[in-house]
């Protein structure tokens, strides 16, 4: 069989993007704590998620996305702080009354059963009649494309067939809320892309609120409304992944998502201005309501620009700089440039065009930031 | 796959244990009766079946334990008995139980029975136990690994201390055989305690094995592991008449004992017990006796006509010359086991190396003869023969009490306590054997 | 820890069930025959007076050296068996590798009393070699002089403990580890001693651990071999002696169980963190290679002489059964189907007692064991260590103590209905041989769980399923194959077992075929009816074995197959 012949997901009657379901619930997380043993692995969490919505956990390994995502479930030590669906507190609810459907990372097929079986088991441990249990069975299956493979064994079946398998186990018992952990962490790169693409239509058509744990900010970035970027237990931004990107709360949320240049340096008075001063000579004018103090230049790579003279404007809308090229890396869409200015490196991303050759190491080169674009964070 | 042969195998095992349920039999008076025995199936089986043959619909539940196990069996269910009879050769294992309140009395209406055989009284005076069949002890031999060995049969006690038997001989502990015990304590009758010790200490030396139980011995003989066996009589007969090339001679030191039977106090089937004990000493039981497999002496003198092969004790044909002391036997008779275990049983390998030394020192000393050497041997056997404790101090009470747990009374005083006594006398022994073997060593180099 | 906190009460209740059973029919009993050995003997006072003794005894301190010293000496022998064959079976494609894991088992199933027996007329002094070593060369060999003959029937009856545990041990090793040795320049026995024999060692010293346990304890063959001079025997003898209740045997079954639990925490402590094997799953196990026709004759040719020596004792039996006399002779005089004709028509209760009792012990024994180990491993009630110590301390217990204990403890106690005190209802001897064969369910059932990913019973919980549920649909259906097994394994050696049974057979109808061979080899008249009886059990035990290792073995080639389909399809 092969992976991309097979159907997608079929999309037939979606609803809106965004929009919730008409079974979508509110996930509410009030001062969650939790430890295993000495070990505080989530240092007090509060989070909305809205009903429908595609939330994702993003963070590091050992971050705590995973053991929030299994306390939301039920599994795990027992935390303090309260866990509400809609109006429910599932807190000290055992994990097989939550109705929380979960995926997990290894998908846990049961081998001893047929993928059917595997299927039909929660809506039998629900008490469900046969003659109810069978057209489920058959929906779900179809929802995921597997309707032949009903009566192959897991084994017999290919990574990707697996996870459909594991999705359609989860959705058939029709959960509250979905829960997604590293749901594509265990398949091939290609196969990735088309995956979450069809995770992310049938979340949209199913209008389930679902959340989403991995550590590739790619994968946060693209299926999610909103994500959650936890480090060290506790969740250090929340919103739209843009909003993350351009306007990170903190370094480590910066850093995370994506290569950043970070300058250390202060923020001083001139007069009535505010002036950013830094290492390797970095001096621009910031916004008057910018406080004085230690503080981190960052402006992502691809705002800086290489080449000529400052191409007109006042030099307080640009930064310029002159270096030398230490570093080329060809990513095919861009090329990464290291460049060395005044003892610092700052990365530099140059889009690709076919008739502009790239840099050799050694070049001396000058370059631009708009200094709008450049975000100053303190710490 | 697994799941399903799983579940099978385990209704098949609940299916099974309904269909079959021992427990479930019907437990009338009358038609089941309990003995505890330590007879051979090939004893029991023949009783059981001619005993149930004669009353329809009785089952008789044959319990096997050896002597001594059984004995601990009906003191330890006591509590709750549920044993009607203890069948087993040893009296003084009767003796034990009568002590402690464990048997029940009962007046045999059967006839025709002497009252002795040999000098022993066949019944229990008090009336407790009965004797059903008299056995001797003597030893057997297998005749293919005498040949092979190329040596001759013995003939008394005395013959199995030759060097010629070293290595050759086996025979059980009296702590782990009632028969044994009686050997051991007839000879020490019949020789007196210190030339009786003396005795079983020479043919200690020449010891193969001490086994486990009594029946090792003639399993050991059959099989051709040693040569000769001290063994109670049947055994020897049993053998033979099963086909083992194998021979058994009574000494003319022996005494025949009556092998016994009673019932247990507060046994759960009393009529059945007196039934079957009536049957066992009926002419019709006694002549069971005749079995190949079973060749045991019958208590009805009659009988004796009906199998010419067998030496009738009442008419003289064994040398059945001690008067066995059953009060004697009994007041030390832990005392007598334990001190065989600790200075021949225990110590067989210290024994051995000590008797091998003095025979050869022995054997160098008759064909060279030296008077200072001799001396020297002579020691040698009586440290050997040397016995920590007296006879007198082995009938003492209060002494013999150390071997005894269960104190009748709080006030009963008992001086020490069984593992520092017989330290004491394992100290004793191993310096006087590793003495014995040194003077030995001594003496042969004189000689050469 | 895992779902602690959250709807445990079932598992309270469960965990107490089973506490209760261990409590009930090992910790009492056993605490009840041991406490005598704190007792002064006049006075029944408390005191350590008696351990004093012990230590001050010659014959003792004789008697523990003796023990240590068979335990370890058959430890090393039985290694020598067992190392080859594990590795032969493992590491090379052999045409008969089940056969030849089938018969490394046989010895497993026969009463080491009887193997004793067997052996002693083919070994012993004058035994079949021995007669024909004097006859032609003029000399002997003494194979079962004392000690020696203890060893020799130690190894060869418990070495298959060492090789069940090694073979999985080498199997469980990543193919990928030894490649890379290779890759790296190592070979040949270089090879094995520094790759393939460490990674191997927890296996190898959980079997060694439980070899030198199980002759430390072991009574009935050095009583067959009528060796006294070693502790298990010495309490033994003085237990069971008429009269004498003297607390030295009690003191020495405190020192057999400490040592015991000693040796076992020890190859616990010394394995802790070892347990490389797991940690590298997927690689299916060493490559296994072809050998060219030199190795391969020679490995049949070690392989063949180390089974003709394991299966002395069998061949011996086989001899006794169908012979007539065998009397200081090299084989018996002449043969006779007459042994099986008594056993066919005297000694077949034996045989379904056996099947109904040692089938309903291992039933009960992997019941207790799955739940001893999932409360362990996957609950977080407090205490839980205590049972799965409890369960796996029962291999430390002697029988004699173990039957002595349950005749002193539930001798008082009538059982409703039946209307017998408990400690003579048939029952007590399925509690008994569920209680000694507890032990080898738990391993094999705990090593089947940690195999069971977590993530399948949280799915099933997710779904909806409660605890029970779980346990029911998932845990014991994934569990089955290492079920199997403990159920095999109790059931196997469970249905020979003698020391306890002996103490507790209160009826001759209720008795198994272990006790069914002891009477019948106590006859002056010959022991081939019991050779006859030993060679049936032998047999039965043996096609179970060999079925349900069949069984298993196909089981895991279809998931095998499986998995190779689906990694076909996928590409």
């Amino acid at each position: 069989m092969n992976e991309h012949s097979q159907p997608a997901i079929s999309a037939t009657g979606a609803t809106a993007p965004g929009r919730a379901g008409p079974k979508a619930e509110r996930l509410v997380i009030e001062g969650l704590r939790l430890a295993f043993g000495a070990n505080e692995v989530l240092k007090g969490v509060d989070l909305v998620i809205e009903p429908g919505e595609f939330f994702a956990f993003l963070g590091p390994s050992g971050s705590g996305k995973s053991t929030l995502l299994r306390a939301i479930a039920g599994f795990g030590p027992k935390p303090s702080g309260r866990i509400l669906i809609g109006e429910e507190e599932i807190t000290d609810e055992p994990p097989w009354k939550r109705n929380v459907g979960m995926v997990f990372q290894s998908y846990a097929l049961w081998p001893h059963m047929t993928v059917w079986k595997n299927v039909a088991f929660g809506l039998e441990e629900r008490g469900m009649r046969r003659s109810e249990i069978a057209p489920r069975v058959r929906r779900a299956l179809e929802l995921v494309g597997l309707a032949e493979f009903a009566d192959r064994r897991p084994s017999q079946l290919s990574g990707g067939q697996q996870q459909r398998v594991a999705l359609a186990r989860t959705l058939v018992v029709e959960p509250r809320v979905l829960l997604l952990d590293e749901p594509l962490s265990n398949l091939d790169a290609n196969l990735r892309v088309q995956v979450r693409r069809e995770l992310k239509q049938l979340q949209r058509q199913l209008g389930i609120t679902t959340i989403f744990v991995t550590h590739d900010q790619e994968e946060a970035n693209t299926t999610s409304d909103r994500m959650a970027v936890l480090n060290d237990g506790l969740i250090q931004q929340v919103g739209a992944p843009v909003e993350l990107y351009d306007r990170p709360a903190n370094l480590f949320v910066a850093t995370f998502l994506g290569s950043a240049n970070l300058i250390e340096g202060e923020v001083l008075a001139d007069g009535g201005r505010r002036l950013f001063s830094g290492r390797g000579g970095f001096r621009f004018p910031v916004a008057a309501a910018e406080p004085e103090g230690r503080a981190h230049a960052l402006f992502r790579p691809q705002i800086v620009h290489l080449g000529g003279n400052p191409a007109g404007g006042d030099s307080n809308e640009f930064f310029t700089f002159s270096g030398r090229v230490v570093r080329a890396e060809f990513l095919g869409m861009l090329v990464r440039y290291g460049v060395e200015v005044a003892g610092i490196e700052l990365l530099v991303d140059e889009p690709h065009e076919p008739d502009r050759p790239v840099l050799p190491e050694g070049a001396e080169v000058t370059g631009r930031i708009l200094t709008r674009q450049i975000r100053i964070l303190r710490g | 796959m697994s799941v399903r042969a799983m579940r099978w195998v385990a209704l098949a095992a609940l299916g099974l244990a309904q269909a079959w349920s021992p427990s479930l039999s019907a437990q009338e008076i009358g038609d089941k009766l309990v003995v505890v025995t330590s007879f051979p199936k090939d004893l029991t089986n023949v009783f059981k079946e001619a005993f149930e043959k004669k009353y329809p619909g009785m089952t008789v539940e044959m319990l096997k334990k050896k002597t001594t196990a059984g004995v601990k069996y009906i003191q330890e269910t006591a509590s709750n008995n549920t044993s009607d009879i203890f069948w087993a050769s040893a009296p003084d294992a009767f003796e034990v139980l009568k002590g402690d309140g464990l048997l029940a009395k009962y007046e045999v209406k059967a006839t025709g029975i002497p009252d002795k055989v040999g000098v022993f009284p066949i019944n229990d005076p008090d009336g407790y136990y009965k004797g059903f069949a008299a056995s001797g002890y003597g030893f057997m031999w297998n005749t293919r690994y005498l040949k092979a060995k190329k040596l001759p049969e013995p003939a008394e006690w005395e013959d199995l201390a030759k060097p010629v038997y070293f290595g050759h001989v086996g025979m059980s502990a009296p702590s782990r055989s009632g028969t044994t015990h009686l050997t051991v304590e007839t000879v020490l009758q019949g020789l007196g305690w210190e030339d009786g010790w003396a005795l079983w200490k020479r043919i200690g030396g020449n010891l193969k094995t001490v086994t486990e139980r009594s029946f090792g011995v003639p399993s050991g003989v059959n099989s051709g592991d040693f040569g000769i066996g001290i063994v109670i009589d049947f055994f020897g007969f049993s053998s033979k008449a099963s086909g083992y090339p194998v021979e058994f001679r009574y000494p003319s030191t022996t005494t025949l004992v009556p092998a016994n039977i009673a019932i247990v106090a507060n046994a759960p089937h009393p009529e059945a017990a007196a039934a079957f004990i009536e049957f066992v000493l009926s002419p019709e039981g006694q002549r069971l006796l005749l079995d190949p497999k079973i060749r045991r002496l019958p208590v009805r003198p009659e009988i004796y006509a009906e199998a010419p092969d067998l030496p009738n004790p009442f008419e003289g044909d064994i040398g059945a010359s001690v008067a066995f002391d059953v009060k004697k036997s009994k007041a030390r008779y832990n005392l007598v086991n334990s001190l065989f275990d600790v200075m021949i049983t225990y110590r067989l390998d210290d024994l051995q190396a000590a008797t091998k030394a003095l025979q050869d020192a022995e054997a160098a000393l008759a064909a060279k003869p030296n008077e200072e050497a001799a001396k020297l041997v002579a020691r040698g056997w009586e440290l050997v023969a040397a016995l920590p404790i007296d006879e007198a101090k082995s009938l003492d009470p209060e002494f013999a009490g150390v071997f005894k747990k269960k104190r009748k009374k709080a006030t009963d005083k008992v001086t020490g306590r069984q593992a520092e006594v017989e330290q004491e006398w394992d100290d004793f022994v191993r310096a006087n054997y590793a003495e014995a073997k040194a003077l030995a060593e001594q003496a042969l180099a004189m000689v050469r | 820890m895992i779902f602690a906190g959250r709807g445990q009460w079932g598992a309270f209740g469960t965990g107490g069930f089973v506490l209760l059973v261990l409590l009930v029919f090992l910790v009492i009993p056993v605490g009840k025959v041991i406490y005598v050995a704190f007792q002064q003997p006049d006075t029944g006072a408390f005191t350590l007076v008696n351990f004093l003794d012990f230590f001050n005894t010659s014959l003792f301190r004789e008697s523990f050296y003796n023990s240590l010293y068979v335990a370890a000496m058959s430890v090393v022998v039985a290694s020598l068996i067992a190392i080859p064959l594990a590795y032969f079976t493992t590491r090379f494609r052999f045409g008969a590798a089940a056969l030849l894991q089938t018969l490394g088992v046989i010895p497993l199933i026969m009463p080491p009393f009887v193997g004793a027996v067997a052996m002693q007329m083919i070994f012993g002094a004058n035994g079949s070699i021995n007669l024909l070593l004097d006859e032609y060369f003029g000399f002997t060999i003494p194979f079962m002089e004392g000690l020696n003959g203890v060893i020799l029937v130690q190894a060869i009856h418990y070495f298959p403990f060492i090789l069940i545990n090694l073979s999985a041990s080498l199997a469980n090793i990543d193919r990928s580890v030894e490649e890379s040795a290779q890759n790296l320049g190592s070979y040949g026995f270089r090879l094995f001693r520094r790759i393939v024999f460490p990674l191997a060692m927890p296996g190898y010293v959980a079997g060694a651990a439980l070899v030198f346990l199980k002759v430390f304890d072991d009574l009935g063959t050095p009583l067959l071999l009528n060796v006294n001079n070693m502790l298990a025997p010495q309490a033994y003898l003085r237990i069971s002696s008429i009269g004498i209740t003297d607390p030295m045997g009690y003191v020495i079954s405190v020192i057999l169980v400490a040592f015991s639990l000693f040796s076992l925490w020890l190859s616990y402590f010394v394995t802790r963190g070892r347990d490389y094997a797991s940690l590298e799953k997927g690689g299916g196990g060493l490559g296994k290679r072809d050998l060219g026709t030199w190795g391969r004759l020679g490995a049949w040719l070690v392989i063949l002489i180390i089974l003709l020596i394991v299966l002395t004792p069998h061949i011996g039996l086989l001899l006794l059964s169908f012979g007539t006399i065998w009397s200081f002779s090299v084989l018996p005089d002449a043969y006779t189907l007459a042994h099986y004709r008594e056993v066919f028509s005297t000694a077949m209760p034996y045989i379904t007692n056996t099947l109904i009792y040692a089938g309903l012990a291992a039933l009960f024994d992997v019941i207790l064991a799955t739940a001893i180990a999932y409360l362990v491993w996957r609950t977080g009630i407090p205490g839980r260590q205590i049972l799965d110590y409890l369960g796996t301390a029962a291999v430390a217990v002697p029988g004699v103590v173990l039957g002595i204990g349950y005749l002193r403890v539930f001798h008082d106690f009538q059982v409703p209905f039946v209307d017998k005190p408990l400690a003579s209802w048939w029952v007590i001897i399925v509690v008994a041989l569920m209680i000694r064969r507890l032990p080898y369910a738990l391993r094999a059932c705990t090593a089947a769980l940690q195999q069971v990913s977590i993530a399948l019973e949280e799915a099933a919980l997710n779904l909806g399923a409660g605890r029970f549920r779980t346990v029911h649909r998932i845990v014991v259906p994934l569990m089955a194959g290492g079920i199997m097994a403990g159920f095999v394994t109790s059931f196997a050696t469970a249905a020979v077992e003698l020391s306890a049974t002996i103490m507790l057979v209160s009826a001759e109808s209720d008795a198994p075929v272990a006790y069914g061979i002891y009477v019948y080899m106590q006859t002056a008249a010959g022991r081939g009816p019991g050779a006859a009886l030993g060679v049936l059990a032998v047999l039965l035990v043996g096609i179970a074995t060999y079925l349900s290792h069949r069984f298993v073995e196909r089981s895991r080639e279809v998931e095998e197959a499986d998995r190779r389909l689906a990694v076909a399809q996928g590409a």
